[in-house]
Formats: structure tokens, C-alpha cells, sequence
């Protein structure tokens, strides 16, 4: 099937109305806990996680997927409003939106980011579309070294590219890594690190992991925080339309944005967060008036969020492809897939073609169901910022109890909730990302197998991974941004001591 | 004397977990060769390797001031006591109790102190909980004591 048709086929499938009610749902919960301070997209969907056992697979993804997107979209509202990112894709939305919003013209601002969104999606959806299916043809003469190799680059790339301490993330990867171990070994039938404990047979438990990281130690983060917020300004919904020559402003950004978006977000490791930022810095850049930049320069809204929204698809090519996550909420979407049998990777196309074009034809639907429900429900959103957080987090705190009680009724899995969440809290101390531990935690058997595979094929030189002109280059990238990244510490520890 | 305290700790306590698993993996596990990994090959490694990037985070950390911490203890000992408690008590006492029990505890650490909103939001959230897994989802979970 081409991609065209797969699309439309897709689309009929993502019409049907037992999807189409979870596409709605998921992308109006992903608005509203994007809006919100204090709950993300990450801790939304672990929260999700186990009600998906109850759905069709197809429902389930499309249903966390729209989670996700959805709150590209709100996350916009506070960053405008309060200068408050409601998720970190959208924290450069500040520097512009909330300069506009002081200014009177909020309501500009957030036409602009929805527009802007909505364009940066569809020209995600596109690059999906036409990337997927050529990275799937060419994946299948992918070997076990090659995906190895690739999966460790996207491991390095996502803990230092941008990080300002690249041996925090990477030693978050490994220790997720290291996690990953725990159960029964499959090669060997060895239990590892499990202590005794009969419940670690299978590993540690992904949706309780993701709930104690997430749920548990971003609640008991926000609140204090979340309360002090601040009283978002009313807005009205004819405050919304720009003038003329705003609106010209809008196209050109957006496209950059979006073009910026879909390539880094399709790249393993980097995300939508350093997208947002890149195509912030090339609008200053190009634009005539870099000096109205940071004072409520339309295209600094426009620019970013189109890229962030675009990378948030994009993001789907390596995870549906090639079965590799480049992102820890990307780990969680395949998580979901395998929890419902599906293995992604180069022969999903053509194994669950369904699956495929479904989810990326409820794209489609969810971002155009995004633009026509957000620009008049924009006045409720706003009201949402006015909730305080102490009426949502004891509910949200009994909700992850049960939902990793209902995975497979074990007691255990909720007593190792309370203690990740403890550990995920410390970590926050620290400035430790959770979300690389969890990433490599979905990643290590994978890469294991592979490794050990690749190995054996090549009778334990391990060479391999340097004579396959792919996994070479793979390799040489990954080592290379090492030593860049030691460069940079290296470079600011001196600099310092001057 | 300057540290970087959190810094300090982190990377210290990543040093002995990663210590703690390579010595645990060559102690327990057979480790095989390149061309045949044991079950221990593996996570010996991956100890190793965090335990350098502990060494790497906490060298470091020896020279430098870090930032002020707050660690928020009331919030903290609040939601893990109610997640204990639901944990502990949700097949002894039943659904709806242990969500009131657990709602109330986890209040403890709102700043609003009124005692009539805690139980109105125990009481909503106990609803919400029983109506979407007991009843939605036909979760198999006791709602009573003693069934």
C-alpha cells in the first residue's frame, strides 16, 4: 500500500466512531493538562497507561497519541498567559507570548500559537507519512548491529545534546538501562536482580515506573509551586483575530518552524523541547527586527510553536519504523504497542497495516478536531488556569494507586509506586532527568539483545559495529557527541576558573 | 569549605550502585565472552560505566558552591502516607474507605486548611474512583471491608 492510499485508508478506519471518541477525548485531555501547570503529558499518559488493557489496541494509541499532541497545543495557553510553560516544549513561548499578553494582545498570541500548531502538525503528518514508510523499506536490511548501534545513538543524543550536564542524563540512561535488566534474562533464563521477589520476575513493572517518576514526584513537586500561579487575564474570543499585517507575520515562521520541527523531532534523541528553542534562534536570526524579539515579536510564537508541534509527530517515524523510541514519551507509545502485542519496527507495515495508517490518519483528524474545538473553547481553557492544584492532586494520587493496581492486582506494584516516587523526587534535587532513565529503561533489553546478537553473529569481534558502514556512522556520530559534549564542560570549567 | 551537597550525593550514590551491580553481576551471574554474553556480561558493564559517571559527577561537585535545597517535608510525608496507606489498605478495608482515608491524608499537605473541603473533595474523589474503575472499567477490586 503507498502512502496516499494508506492514508486514506487510515482514515476511514480513524472515522469510525469506537476510535474517533477516544481520538476526542485523548486530544481534549491532552489540551487541558497541557494548560495546567504541574501535569504533563509524560505523567498524564502513565496515568493512562493501564486503562488502555480495556481498549482495542487501536483506540488505546490513538487515544495516548492525541494526549500527547494535544498538549503541544495547550501547553502554549499558560507559557502566554502566566509566563508559566504548561509543558517544557513551549517554555520559549514566553520570551514572545507573554510580552504580547502584557501588551493587550493575548488573545494574537494564542491565535498565533493554535495556527501556528495546527500548520506545524499537518506538516508533521506529511514528513510521517512520507519518511516512515521509506525508513521501513530501507530498516529491513537493518541487522542486529545496525539497531543496536542506532539505539545507543539515540541514548547519547538524547542525554547531551543541549544538556547542560551530559553525565547527569547519560548516567540516568544507564541506570534506567541497568533497570531494564531486572527480570528474567531470555537468553539464559537467569533471574537478575530480583532479590527473591517474585513480582520482579517480569521486570519492573513499566506503568508503575512511569507513575511513581511522573505522577507521584511531579505532584509532590507542584504543591507548593503549582498554587502560586497567578490570576490569568480574560479573554475574549473577538480579541482573538489579528490584524492584516499580524497575520502576515504568521506563514513564513510557522514554515521554517515546522520544517526545523519535523526534521529534528524524526532524528532519534533530539526532541520537540530543542526543536522549540533552534527555531527560535533562526526567526531572531532572519528577521529584519531581531531587536523586537523578547518584547512580543509575533514570529518568536509563531516560529517555536509550529516546531514543537511538528516534532511531536515527526517523532513517530523512528518509533513506528524501526521500533525505536527517540524520546521517553515516545518509549512510553511503544510500551503501549508491545503491552498490546504489537511489535513497531520495519515490519508493522505490513504485519499491522491497520494500526499503522489508523494512528496516522487519527493525527490528521485530531489536529483539525485540535483547531476547530480550541479557538472557541479558548475562553474555558483559560478558566482551567484558575483551578487550584490542591483539587486535582489527592485525586490524581488514589487514580495512579489504581491504575497500577488494575495492571495485575498486586499490592507490591503499589508500595514500588510510593518508593519510585520518593526516588524520582530525589532525583529532582539533583537535576537528574527521569524521563532518560525511563527511556533507557524501554530501550535496554532491546539494545541488549541486539548487542549480544550482533556479537554473536560476528563471532565476538566487536569490530562489527565499526566494518557496517551504517552502524559505523551511527557510532562515530554517538561517540562524537561525546567528546563534543566533554569539550563544552570541559570549556566552561576553565572558563570559570579564569 | 564549599560542595556542591546534591551534586555531591547523587554522584557518590550512582558510584555505589553501579559498584553494588558490577560486583553483584560477576558474584551471581555468568558473564561468557563477547561472542557468548552471559546473563552478568551486561549489567556488570552498565555497573561499571555509572559508577565512572558517578565518579565524573561528584569530582566535580568537591570545588563548588551548590544551590540552596528545599525539600518539601510536609508534602512529601503526605502523598507517601497516603499512598502506604491506599497500598496497605485497599483489600483489608475495601475501595471507598481507603480512598476517604487516603484523600484525607494526602490533604494534610494543601494549604487550605478548611476541614469541610477536605472531606467534600474525599467524598467526590471517592465517588469518581468507584464510578470510573469499579463500575467503568469493572475493575475486580473490593469495595467494602470483609466483602
Amino acid at each position: 500500500m503507498s502512502g496516499w492510499d494508506g492514508f486514506l485508508h487510515g482514515l476511514s478506519l480513524a472515522a469510525q466512531p469506537d476510535v474517533l471518541i477516544y481520538c476526542v477525548f485523548g486530544v481534549l485531555l491532552g489540551t487541558f493538562v497541557g494548560v495546567l501547570p504541574g501535569i504533563g503529558a509524560m505523567a498524564t499518559i502513565s496515568l493512562l497507561l493501564p486503562i488502555t488493557y480495556y481498549l482495542s489496541p487501536e483506540a488505546a494509541l490513538v487515544m495516548l497519541a492525541g494526549v500527547y499532541y494535544g498538549s503541544q497545543y495547550g501547553g502554549a495557553v499558560a507559557s502566554i498567559l502566566l509566563r508559566l510553560p504548561g509543558t517544557p516544549q513551549s517554555a520559549v513561548t514566553t520570551l514572545d507570548g507573554y510580552p504580547l499578553a502584557q501588551q493587550g494582545r493575548a488573545g494574537v498570541a494564542l491565535f498565533t500559537s493554535m495556527i501556528s500548531s495546527f500548520s506545524g502538525s499537518m506538516i508533521g503528518i506529511f514528513v510521517l507519512i512520507v519518511l516512515s514508510g521509506a525508513l521501513a523499506r530501507a530498516a529491513i536490511a537493518f541487522g542486529a548491529a545496525e539497531y543496536a548501534a542506532m539505539m545507543i545513538l539515540g541514548l547519547v543524543a538524547a542525554s547531551t545534546v543541549g544538556a547542560k550536564h551530559p553525565a547527569k542524563g547519560l548516567a540516568m540512561v544507564v541506570l534506567g538501562l541497568i533497570l531494564g535488566c531486572v527480570g528474567t534474562d531470555v537468553n539464559s533464563g537467569v533471574q537478575r536482580f530480583t532479590f527473591g521477589q517474585t513480582e520482579l520476575m517480569d521486570g519492573v513493572n513499566l506503568v508503575a515506573l512511569a507513575m511513581g517518576l511522573f505522577g507521584v514526584a511531579e505532584v509532590i513537586a507542584n504543591i507548593r509551586v503549582a498554587e502560586r500561579t497567578g490570576v490569568p487575564p480574560r479573554v475574549a474570543l473577538r480579541e482573538l483575530l489579528p490584524s492584516r499585517s499580524e497575520l502576515r507575520r504568521i506563514p513564513f515562521p510557522a514554515l521554517r518552524g515546522a520544517s526545523l520541527g519535523s526534521f529534528f523531532g524524526a532524528l532519534p534523541g533530539t526532541g520537540s523541547t530543542i526543536s522549540s528553542f533552534l527555531a527560535y534562534a533562526v526567526e531572531r536570526r532572519v528577521s529584519r527586527h531581531p531587536e523586537q524579539f523578547g518584547t512580543g515579536a509575533i514570529e518568536g510564537v509563531a516560529g517555536p510553536e509550529a516546531a514543537n508541534n511538528a516534532a511531536a509527530i515527526s517523532a513517530f517515524v523512528p518509533t513506528l519504523a524501526l521500533g525505536i523510541p527517540g524520546d521517553p514519551i515516545m518509549a512510553l507509545m511503544l510500551g503501549a504497542l508491545v503491552i498490546h502485542g504489537v511489535q513497531p519496527g520495519p515490519l508493522m507495515l505490513e504485519a499491522r497495516p491497520d494500526m499503522f495508517w489508523g494512528l496516522i490518519a487519527s493525527f490528521g483528524i485530531g489536529n483539525v478536531l485540535l483547531l476547530i474545538l480550541n479557538l472557541p473553547l479558548i475562553g474555558i481553557w483559560v478558566s482551567m488556569l484558575r483551578i487550584p492544584f490542591r483539587w486535582l492532586y489527592p485525586a490524581i494520587l488514589i487514580f495512579v494507586c489504581l491504575g497500577v493496581y488494575s495492571v495485575r492486582g498486586s499490592s507490591f506494584d503499589m508500595f514500588a509506586v510510593a518508593l519510585i516516587g520518593l526516588i524520582g523526587y530525589a532525583l529532582s534535587f539533583a537535576r537528574f532527568n527521569p524521563a532518560l532513565l525511563l527511556l533507557g529503561f524501554v530501550l535496554g533489553p532491546l539494545i541488549e539483545t541486539n548487542l549480544r546478537r550482533a556479537l554473536l553473529i560476528a563471532r565476538g569481534d566487536p569490530m562489527v559495529f565499526l566494518q557496517r558502514p551504517i552502524a559505523a556512522a551511527f557510532m562515530v556520530v554517538a561517540a562524537g557527541l561525546i567528546v563534543m559534549s566533554l569539550v563544552q564542560v570541559i570549556r566552561r570549567q576553565s572558563n570559570r576558573a579564569v | 569549605m564549599k560542595r556542591d551537597i546534591p551534586d555531591l550525593a547523587g554522584g557518590v550514590l550512582l558510584a555505589a550502585i553501579g559498584l553494588f551491580v558490577t560486583f553483584y553481576a560477576v558474584g551471581h551471574y555468568e558473564i561468557g565472552s563477547l561472542r557468548r554474553m552471559g546473563p552478568g556480561f551486561f549489567p556488570a558493564f552498565l555497573g561499571g560505566v555509572l559508577a565512572a559517571l558517578g565518579v565524573m559527577i561528584a569530582l566535580p561537585a568537591l570545588g563548588r558552591q551548590g544551590e540552596a535545597i528545599r525539600i518539601a517535608w510536609k508534602e512529601c510525608l503526605a502523598v507517601l502516607a497516603a499512598l502506604l496507606v491506599f497500598a496497605a489498605g485497599l483489600n483489608q478495608v475495601g475501595l471507598v474507605l481507603v480512598t476517604l482515608a487516603s484523600v484525607l491524608i494526602a490533604t494534610l499537605a494543601a494549604p487550605d486548611c478548611r476541614i469541610g473541603w477536605r472531606i467534600a473533595l474525599a467524598v467526590i474523589v471517592t465517588i469518581l474512583s468507584v464510578a470510573v474503575f469499579s463500575f467503568g472499567l469493572k475493575m475486580t477490586v473490593p469495595l467494602w471491608p470483609g466483602r
